[in-house]
């Protein structure tokens, strides 16, 4: 939705994900882009390069922070010292809201690094709406969480994955990062409709999208970021903004990275679907 | 997660003798092209793409002097035995001189190169983005008598003794185009890192003292002296400096001006790169 209390009354417009292959095109160049997503991981560093980067960036740029490792759906609560960096870094960035994935993704202290599906129970909605706020109240900004694509799903499982994200969101009372190339990819991997994901979705919390590429298997698909966005994800974006309305929409684009225009190119195709007026870009 | 087949495909027996197939069916959900133990094969492939990847990229020096096979096999049982135990990929390589030399038949017979390369490459990134404190000024130390004065060191600067010429070597690989930086995402791997080619070097005579620090956001290697080294280990251990300078003298042959000339021209240097600081 634009500006709402889940992305703290912005109204922001197409972006992408800022990569180190366009960092010197960046800098160099200062394109116009709407806005950029950070990995927060990335700059949660005491020192050096990586911040010396995002300081320029964010002398030119609005730049909003994404992560990757706050695990909401850990059966273990946030660490406090993850969340102090992260804290120091929004303090840095002065991102509008916060993003990161409903996974889990560590247990006893052994992280994966993976994004691991949830089992969609009535205790795990509990668990993980604990989290979220815990991490909110201490980050004290928005959050919004991030469906994420998933290759497997579990016997124990009490409701649909959107079923599942809706009672979190609810409980927590958080944002939603809708990423509707996930859907496609979970909706192809588990068989069911997207768009029924898409309409379930409670829109006037959807904070943000996503857009990416993936990969096609044999039996499966990947989420792999290294490809344009394909187009019945394209067709699945027109119908989620025709729900929630004009939304900040971000390409992710991570491996096989193409040059920064080929990048923002892309992204941009997404203002042929936005509603109403043109989008900033 | 427990390691994959030679084949790169998830083992078939679970850690108890019971077959793999069946422990997956217990929780997750086939499909109607793949069964459970496929799909969760897809995750444990991930993972050890995705941390052998990272490991690669953060070792490249250590992965061209035991060559690809070696490397794999050590990267495994290093991840095995020693799983991340943070929440960034960045302090996944944090352990491995431990368990180098813990583990040597995963390196032998390049064990002392390896245990050399791993100190420097994991120094690398200690230097990439550790701390920077204010650098000290002149000022803040007059009048400080040496018996009494304390000097930290950044944080960012690691002092290494080592058998062999890394430096050099990480100069030549570096020369063959690798990137010096790395970054997280959310995306999965569809494959292995790509091969690289081998590095080999002798154990020098003389031990070579290194600095790996940072200057203007770009990580340096700086060869010193033997004197100049034990100096700043000394002050790095928390001597006062009249103490630290007694023992940078140690085993040395130069005459009591030689050594007045180095130790300014030293500090000198020192200073103007920003490395002392306020004791911690």
């Amino acid at each position: 939705m634009p500006a709402s209390r889940f992305n703290a009354f912005t109204d922001y417009g197409i972006g992408i994900g800022l990569r180190i292959p366009h960092y010197q095109h960046i800098l160099e160049k200062k394109p116009v882009v709407d806005w950029f997503e950070i990995i927060s991981e990335n700059y949660m560093v005491e020192a050096g390069r990586p911040l010396q980067v995002l300081d320029q960036i964010l002398e030119q740029y609005r730049v909003v922070q994404h992560g990757v490792s706050l695990y909401f759906g850990n059966a273990d609560r946030p660490n406090r010292d993850h969340l102090r960096k992260l804290k120091r870094l929004v303090k840095r960035t002065g991102t509008p809201w916060l993003s990161d994935h409903l996974c889990w993704g560590s247990v006893d202290g052994r992280y994966t690094h993976d994004l691991l599906p949830m089992p969609y129970t009535w205790e795990a909605v509990e668990t993980t709406a604990a989290n979220i706020r815990e991490v909110r109240d201490f980050v004290e900004v928005p959050l919004a969480v991030e469906n994420v694509s998933s290759y497997a799903e579990f016997h124990m499982s009490e409701m649909s994955e959107w079923e599942f994200l809706n009672e979190v969101v609810e409980r927590a009372d958080c944002g939603i990062l809708l990423d509707v190339n996930n859907i496609y990819v979970s909706s192809k991997n588990h068989g069911f409709d997207p768009q029924t994901y898409i309409d379930a979705v409670p829109a006037e919390r959807v904070a943000q999208i996503h857009l990416a590429g993936h990969s096609k298997f044999e039996k499966y698909i990947l989420d792999t970021h290294d490809h344009p966005v394909l187009d019945p994800v394209w067709r699945l974006y027109a119908r989620a903004v025709g729900r929630v309305g004009r939304t900040a929409t971000l390409l992710e684009w991570d491996d096989r990275i193409p040059s920064f225009d080929d990048v923002h190119r892309e992204a941009l195709k997404a203002s042929r679907f936005l509603p109403h007026e043109a989008v900033a870009a | 997660m427990r390691p994959l087949r030679s084949d790169e495909g998830m083992q078939r027996e679970w850690i108890d003798g019971s077959a793999t197939a069946e422990v997956a069916e217990q929780f997750i959900k086939p499909n109607d092209r793949l069964d459970s133990f496929q799909r969760l094969e897809i995750y444990n492939q991930q993972y050890w793409w995705r941390l052998l990847g990272n490991f690669a990229e953060d070792f490249r020096g250590l992965r061209a002097v035991l060559g690809d096979a070696q490397f794999d096999r050590l990267a495994v049982g290093y991840l095995h035995d020693y799983g991340s135990t943070s929440w960034t990929l960045r302090n996944l390589g944090s352990r491995l001189e431990r368990f180098v030399r813990e583990r040597p038949e995963f390196t032998a017979p390049h064990t002392s190169l390896a245990i050399d390369m791993v100190r420097v490459e994991w120094a690398r990134t200690i230097a990439f983005d550790e701390a920077e404190k204010l650098p000290l000024l002149p000022e803040e130390i007059r009048g400080i008598p040496p018996e009494l004065l304390r000097l930290g060191l950044q944080p960012y600067l690691v002092l290494l003794e080592l058998r062999h010429p890394v430096d050099k070597l990480l100069g030549k690989l570096k020369r063959q185009g690798e990137i010096e930086t790395a970054s997280l995402s959310n995306a999965v791997s569809s494959g292995r890192p790509r091969r690289r080619g081998r590095l080999a070097a002798r154990p020098q005579i003389q031990p070579i003292y290194l600095a790996v620090h940072r200057q203007n956001f770009s990580v340096y290697y700086k060869r010193l002296e033997a004197g100049a080294y034990r100096l700043l280990s000394a002050l790095h251990a928390g001597m006062p400096l009249e103490h630290a300078c007694v023992v940078a003298c140690e085993a040395t042959i130069d005459s009591p001006e030689v050594i007045a000339r180095k130790m300014k021209s030293w500090f000198a240097e020192w200073m103007s790169f920003g490395w002392l600081t306020k004791p911690a």
